[in-house]
């Protein structure tokens, strides 16, 4: 008694199947364990919340075995960790989806040690541009999920119905739904993490407030400095005007996030300044932002 | 095509809805073969009668037949037969991301629907040994002893709790199981894990334990698992060390749980 619906069933039923060889379990938590993504050989890429300890870290591969795992580094602005495991299986690197749009069928696949590979479905509910997380970080794109998170679902892969990688699962970085963390942003910090062993954020050390000038144009007066901070160093006096920084008009302090994500910890950056109504141009030696400040 | 509205329509007409004699609210049930035998959750069925309400209203007396309170499984049987009877899927070859239907009576409003995937099918952490099937589907205590059906129709499932908003049901298979076998053999206990073992804290008056004169308090020395294991060995007296009161002197029963076989109506 085939119908559509029982067609449809079998192949969500298969595309979880495929997904599975590439999602494992993780236990770094007390009580719920979470999920992650053999995202490439001996690589795993998880939800960075649910990893609360350093040590005797166990994944579950896709066969059952248990493995040792250690942290090669985290990201908590995107809510992404990277851990290395010891496991010679040869893993197919994960297909990328195109971006995804709203209404799309998603599935989102964790694995648990006790019952294995599980599932949850729904659709894709908003898909916006670069957006930037409460914990500081910078996803390429909002990607909101219409689908149930269970404890231990986040850290897991979301599919579209091809099997195709939209993104990691989580449930960290939005009070109202899942997000997935998406794929070319999980691309983006695996690779920064396995060069440098973390992401480094750029900062000046500056505390800013909009304000309007006279010609309507805005900027950012400097309210405070942090002393021996790149901007005191390079000269930046309390009371000044930031109106320009690496040759983009700023009107608020994401403009600043922005710009500094496009340059190198340790670059120079000018920063066009009005002080005392005169506009001038001074080098800021982009510093390196400490770890979960 | 079969869309959800016509497998739901089916599987709505062999789902009734179970009021235990003397207490309070209800559940569901399936009615699992024309004779009237009807499957529920031992947490549903928890009077010796019910009344069951069928999907065009019709109010039919029924009595418990057997239960099985480890698995949460019950099973009624109606004053009448020639009833639609649902047709039970194989639970064992359920995939996670499998579409499913659950139909019962949440919160009263009877032959509601709702639909999702399998989650999950294997144990669960601090739910024993037993395979249950998870699925992703938006539940309410009166789903408690309904139907959780795949794509065609066909009982994959009985639903019987919610774990942090994740349905849980017990699979089909053991449900034509326990309706093949009965009951599997029960003390009759409610245990909780103590430093030197189990320690009671329920006797139900007409079960095993209470027959061999245990008592709350009594502290049956030894895990879940292995007092599992004991009661599914087959035998039908199990002896069972264990301490009253002073723990420095072991004592022992003998407790004979012959397995209640499911009489004929």
């Amino acid at each position: 008694m085939a119908n559509e619906l029982s067609t449809l069933s079998s192949e969500l039923a298969d595309v979880v199947g495929k997904v599975a060889n590439s999602v494992v379990a993780i236990d770094a938590r007390p009580r719920f364990g979470s999920s992650g993504v053999l995202w490439r050989a001996g690589i795993v890429v998880t939800a960075e919340h649910t990893i609360r300890r350093e040590e005797e870290i166990t994944v579950t591969l896709p066969d059952g075995t248990s493995v040792p795992a250690t942290v090669a580094g985290s990201d908590p602005g995107t809510d992404l960790a990277v851990l290395k495991v010891d496991s010679s299986a040869a893993v197919a690197p994960v297909a990328v989806a195109a971006e995804p749009a709203p209404g799309n069928l998603a599935l989102s696949i964790g694995r648990s040690p006790d019952s294995g590979v599980n599932a949850t479905m729904g659709i894709i509910s908003a898909v916006s541009g670069s957006w930037r997380t409460w914990r500081g970080g910078r996803l390429d794109n909002y990607i909101r999920l219409d689908l149930t998170l269970y404890p231990g679902s986040s850290g897991g892969l979301v599919v579209n119905t091809k099997g195709e990688a939209i993104g990691i699962a989580t449930s960290a970085l939005s009070r109202i739904a899942g997000l997935a963390i998406p794929a070319s942003t999980v691309n983006r910090v695996v690779e920064e993490i396995l060069s440098r062993g973390r992401v480094a954020r750029g900062y000046l050390g500056v505390g800013l407030q909009p304000v309007e000038l006279p010609d309507h144009h805005k900027g950012l007066i400097v309210l405070s400095l942090e002393a021996e901070g790149p901007a005191s160093q390079a000269g930046v006096l309390i009371g000044d005007v930031l109106v320009s920084l690496g040759g983009t008009a700023v009107n608020d302090t994401d403009d600043i996030q922005t710009v500094l994500e496009k340059h190198a910890v340790g670059q120079t950056v000018v920063a066009g300044l009005v002080r005392g109504g005169v506009a001038q141009n001074i080098g800021i030696v982009i510093g390196e932002r400490s770890r979960r400040n | 095509m079969h869309g959800f509205g016509e497998i739901a329509e089916r599987l709505r007409r062999s789902t009734v809805q179970v009021f235990a004699q003397g207490h309070e609210g209800g559940g569901s049930g399936v009615i699992w073969n024309s004779e009237g035998r009807i499957v529920t959750n031992s947490h549903v069925a928890r009077a010796s009668q019910a009344e069951v309400v069928l999907w065009d209203g019709r109010r039919l007396a029924a009595h418990l037949v057997s239960r099985d309170a480890r698995r949460d499984l019950a099973v009624l049987q109606a004053a009448e037969g020639g009833l639609p009877s649902a047709t039970p899927g194989d639970s064992d070859s359920l995939r996670p991301g499998e579409l499913v239907i659950a139909i019962g009576s949440p919160l009263g409003f009877a032959g509601a629907l709702s639909t999702g995937v399998v989650h999950s099918v294997g144990t669960i952490p601090g739910m024993g040994r037993e395979r249950w099937v998870g699925a992703d589907v938006r539940l309410a205590p009166g789903n408690s002893g309904g139907p959780l059906a795949d794509a065609q129709g066909r009982v994959v499932g009985i639903n019987t709790a919610i774990m942090n908003g994740l349905g849980i049901a017990v699979p089909a298979n053991s449900a034509a199981e326990f309706l093949r076998r009965g009951a599997r053999p029960s003390l009759g206990v409610t245990l909780e894990p103590v430093s030197h073992g189990l320690r009671i804290l329920k006797v139900d008056p007409e079960g095993a334990a209470a027959r061999a004169s245990l008592r709350p308090g009594d502290i049956l020395v030894g895990t879940f698992q292995r007092l599992t294991e004991m009661l599914d060995s087959g035998h039908d007296t199990l002896r069972l060390p264990f301490f009253r009161g002073d723990v420095s002197r072991l004592r022992e029963v003998f407790v004979h749980v012959a397995p209640a076989r499911a009489e004929a109506a």
